[in-house]
């Protein structure tokens, strides 16, 4: 049997609450900047969470030079097309009229289509009493605009990006709520491997900081209610924690096959080794205790990237700050990787962006990316006083300095999925010596 | 290896009943009765009649948590789970083999849309709050349903089938418009090629017929007036419909262990895209025939071994004319007997590719490949296929099935009865 196709991170595109590219991204969750703040979206006031970590000063005129492309766009769509052409350029390669259908694209939509201003408006015409009168839909303004259900259809964000880009391959789009993003990113991974694709431009969009998708956490008591406190709401595995901190953004990875990126002179940022995929089917929105469901994702994680749990330096947890999700995380990190958790450097990145829902996965792994680049182990903020149920390796404080061979990301999502990515340096794959040829100075 | 299927939609609750309500030449569409459409410009539907939600989900405590799309995925997945017998060979099985069996079985899932009614449950709280935000925030837990975000997920069929029949292998839940059924069948499929699960269960769902829906599909001219008439000179449109179909997939080996009836085979998928936009497609048919040429190859089947064709057939202008083409670009003039199913239930939008490969997998069985009743006469941009009104003999074992979803996507099955 040939060996099997490997797949290269040639390009990273971010937008996150604390930075609207990468490098303003990573040095954010270096210095442990927090992206937590009062919301600035719209009144939240009289909310029971009038926190979140927005996304702000974003400008992508310089990125998205398409005027009607924009009109077709909400808020989550605009990260999304801007990580994406970051992505691109940074990885010197895009679709061409002549290999546009050797390029797949997998993205993890967020669920709110559509927009409070339309739903607001409809509602203002067609149900003013609170019920919906369907015969006043006829004459309503946004369920009559096109432009408004094209914003508001599921396929809306890869549409946009396939016609941007020109991508003619397999595309698809993919929810499994906080999930999402690391299952986009494992499905680009197996078109590539599998000869589906030889390049794939992957990731995850999302933004749910408004009325109905604040009082849909507010109503399930997911969030941090800790309102004087925006910088400090997000501290996973602290004894202390209360809630995740709602996010805003999106990640872009473009993948490569290995030699094809190889023979171009490509710098790869890693390999992207290893996807797991599991069921909890525990509840909907609570985590097994015991780990059950999350194990089994980080051992075919394992396995499906030819690894053992001693290789792999740092992972990024998904670790939302919510009781129950970091207890059940760390009971499922301490079963698969026994004595070696030890070893094992961990922290979760939510503790200073907040939780980018369907995007958390795909940044979460452009940053392990970033970390094998350099070297380095961003911080777990805020974490003053560790769970004893959450008894693990933190890098708290400062971040580490240490070459990272392989890292994990692990992501998890209301409805029992389990996504875990694991990436490998490529100087583990080619050798030092090839692999340093082509690496770029870090920022 | 396909050991069992699950189907619902407003022809009937399991495949072979819908099969025979097309091969009869009935068509459940009719009038839309979950709003009065009195005033509408457009009023037909393939709805599923006498919806009872208890008898979609047992589980009435489940209701709360679900929408009407999540108990048509729920509903033909069950049918298709116990058909199988997946839980009784489970229950035969000690302790430890009982969980392999579970983390080895995954489940895929094309989940349609429906976004629209689940946010008018905010109505009540925006009239409370009298464009107040603030109010809106301060009232908002005595007025909306705390379980209000569960019910929206668009992933609820994957999570509430791998917790009702504890089943936690890998998985997907697709939200590619039309072409998510047919994926979840090609995502399952690959699942047991390259060993990250044994089995799978892959199902298809939606209720896309909702007051908001249909206002939008008619603006941008979608909808038939009256009937579905796929590739005739007279066709105006599509028609919704509702409801899901399921497989479930098994490694030969599983299959062969629990003495499991086997049904037929997948034998492979494509899958493209045209780079169009949301809404555009291209007049050649070239993602569709992309699509075509990649399954064929990905099933190693010549075009000449295909017996009949499941065509999209959905009934608007620009779509059934490109598909005309696509179909002629892979076949040339040796066309096998091409049917389509939408004039009959309408079109199930994220469920339609996978309702309608059960359905090829039924006709496949009886060697018919049914007529299409709506069909009176063949537009010449058409020209080329071999639809026809009356029944025709598929040529052999093997069915194409097509479906083609916005954004430019196209997807191409090809299953084998046994």
């Amino acid at each position: 049997m040939a060996e099997r196709r490997r797949v290269a991170i040639t390009g990273l595109g971010l937008v996150t609450p604390v930075g609207n590219d990468v490098t303003t991204t990573w040095d954010a969750l270096l210095h442990g900047k927090s992206g937590g703040a009062p919301i600035s979206l719209f009144d939240a006031s009289g909310f029971p969470v009038h926190i979140a970590a927005e996304v702000k000063d974003f400008d992508d005129r310089d990125l998205i030079d398409d005027r009607r492309l924009q009109k077709f766009t909400n808020r989550s769509h605009r990260f999304a097309l801007a990580a994406a052409e970051q992505a691109l350029r940074d990885a010197g390669i895009r679709p061409t009229e002549a290999d546009a259908m050797r390029w797949g694209c997998a993205v993890g939509a967020g669920m709110m289509g559509v927009d409070f201003a339309d739903l607001a408006t409809t509602h203002q015409h067609s149900a003013a009493d609170g019920e919906l009168h369907s015969e006043l839909l006829l004459t309503d303004g946004p369920a009559n605009d096109p432009l408004a259900f094209c914003r508001s259809n599921c396929a809306a964000g890869l549409s946009l990006l396939t016609r941007r880009y020109g991508i003619r391959g397999y595309a698809t789009s993919v929810h499994t709520a906080c999930a999402s993003g690391g299952q986009a990113l494992g499905t680009a991974m197996k078109l590539i491997r599998r000869g589906t694709v030889d390049c794939a431009l992957a990731g995850g969009f999302d933004s749910m900081i408004s009325p109905v998708g604040i009082a849909g956490f507010c109503l399930l008591s997911a969030l941090s209610p800790d309102n004087d406190a925006p910088q400090r709401a997000s501290r996973p595995f602290d004894a202390t924690r209360n809630g995740f901190l709602l996010g805003e953004g999106a990640g872009f990875l473009v993948l490569e096959e290995w030699q094809a990126a190889r023979r171009r002179g490509a710098h790869i940022y890693a390999e992207l080794a290893g996807d797991g995929n599991s069921l909890s089917s525990y509840r909907i929105t609570d985590s097994p205790p015991d780990g059950d469901g999350p194990i089994q994702a980080m051992q075919q994680a394992l396995a499906s990237a030819g690894a053992a749990p001693a290789d792999i330096d740092y992972l990024n947890a998904h670790g939302t700050s919510t009781g129950m999700n970091d207890r059940s995380e760390s009971a499922a990190i301490r079963a698969v990787f026994g004595a070696g958790v030890a070893e094992l450097a961990v922290s979760s990145t939510k503790s200073t962006m907040g939780h980018l829902i369907a995007a958390a996965g795909a940044v979460e792994v452009a940053i392990c990316a970033l970390a094998i680049r350099d070297g380095i182990m961003p911080i777990n903020a805020n974490l003053n006083e560790v769970d004893p149920d959450c008894d693990l390796h933190f890098v708290r404080d400062v971040p580490r300095r240490q070459r990272i061979r392989m890292t994990m990301s692990n992501s998890f999502g209301f409805g029992g999925s389990n996504s875990c990515i694991v990436l490998r340096n490529p100087e583990e794959v080619d050798g030092v010596a090839a692999a340093r040829a082509v690496a770029r100075k870090p920022a | 290896m396909i050991t069992a299927t699950g189907a619902v939609c407003s022809g009937g609750k399991n495949p072979g009943e819908i099969l025979a309500g097309v091969r009869a030449g009935r068509s459940s569409i009719a009038p839309i009765q979950q709003w009065d459409v009195q005033q509408w410009p457009t009023r037909m539907a393939g709805e599923v009649a006498d919806f009872n939600p208890r008898e979609m989900v047992d589980d009435r405590k489940l209701h709360k948590l679900i929408r009407r799309t999540d108990l048509f995925g729920l509903y033909a997945a069950g049918r298709a789970i116990t058909d199988a017998g997946l839980v009784s060979h489970r229950d035969t099985l000690a302790a430890d083999a009982a969980a392999t069996f579970s983390d080895r079985t995954g489940v895929y899932v094309g989940s349609g849309s429906g976004n629209f009614e689940n946010q008018y449950d905010y109505f009540p709280l925006l009239t409370a709050a009298n464009g107040s935000l603030p109010e809106f925030g301060r009232e908002l837990a005595n007025t909306v349903n705390p379980m209000w975000l569960l019910r929206s997920l668009p992933n609820n069929v994957l999570g509430h089938i791998g917790i009702k029949y504890g089943l936690k292998g890998s998985n997907a839940c697709i939200t590619n418009h039309s072409c998510s059924g047919s994926l979840a069948v090609i995502e399952g499929m690959e699942a047991l090629r390259n060993g990250e699960a044994e089995r799978v269960v892959a199902v298809g769902h939606d209720a896309p017929i909702e007051p908001q829906m249909v206002l939008y599909y008619y603006r941008l001219g979608l909808l038939a007036t009256d009937t579905l008439r796929p590739f005739d000179v007279a066709r105006d449109g599509s028609v919704f419909g509702e409801g899901a179909g399921a497989l479930v997939l098994e490694q030969e080996s599983s299959a062969t262990a629990r003495n499991a009836k086997v049904l037929g085979e997948v034998l492979g998928g494509g899958y493209a895209s045209e780079a169009t936009g949301l809404l555009a497609i291209r007049d050649d048919g070239d993602g569709l025939a992309r699509a075509i040429a990649a399954a064929l190859d990905d099933a190693k089947v010549n075009a000449s071994e295909v017996g009949m064709i499941v065509a999209h057939g959905n009934g608007t202008r620009p779509s059934d004319a490109s598909e005309a083409a696509a179909i002629r670009t892979i076949f040339g003039g040796d066309s096998p007997p091409v049917t389509a199913f939408k004039w009959s239930f309408g079109h199930l939008i994220a469920a339609a590719g996978i309702l309608e490969a059960t359905l090829a997998l039924a006709a496949l069985a009886e060697g018919v490949v049914p007529g299409v009743a709506t069909l009176r006469e063949l537009d010449p941009d058409c020209a080329g296929l071999s639809v026809s009104a009356q029944s025709q003999k598929s040529r052999s074992k093997i069915a194409l099935i097509l479906c083609r979803g916005f954004g430019g996507t196209d997807a191409a099955l090809l299953v084998r009865a046994a």
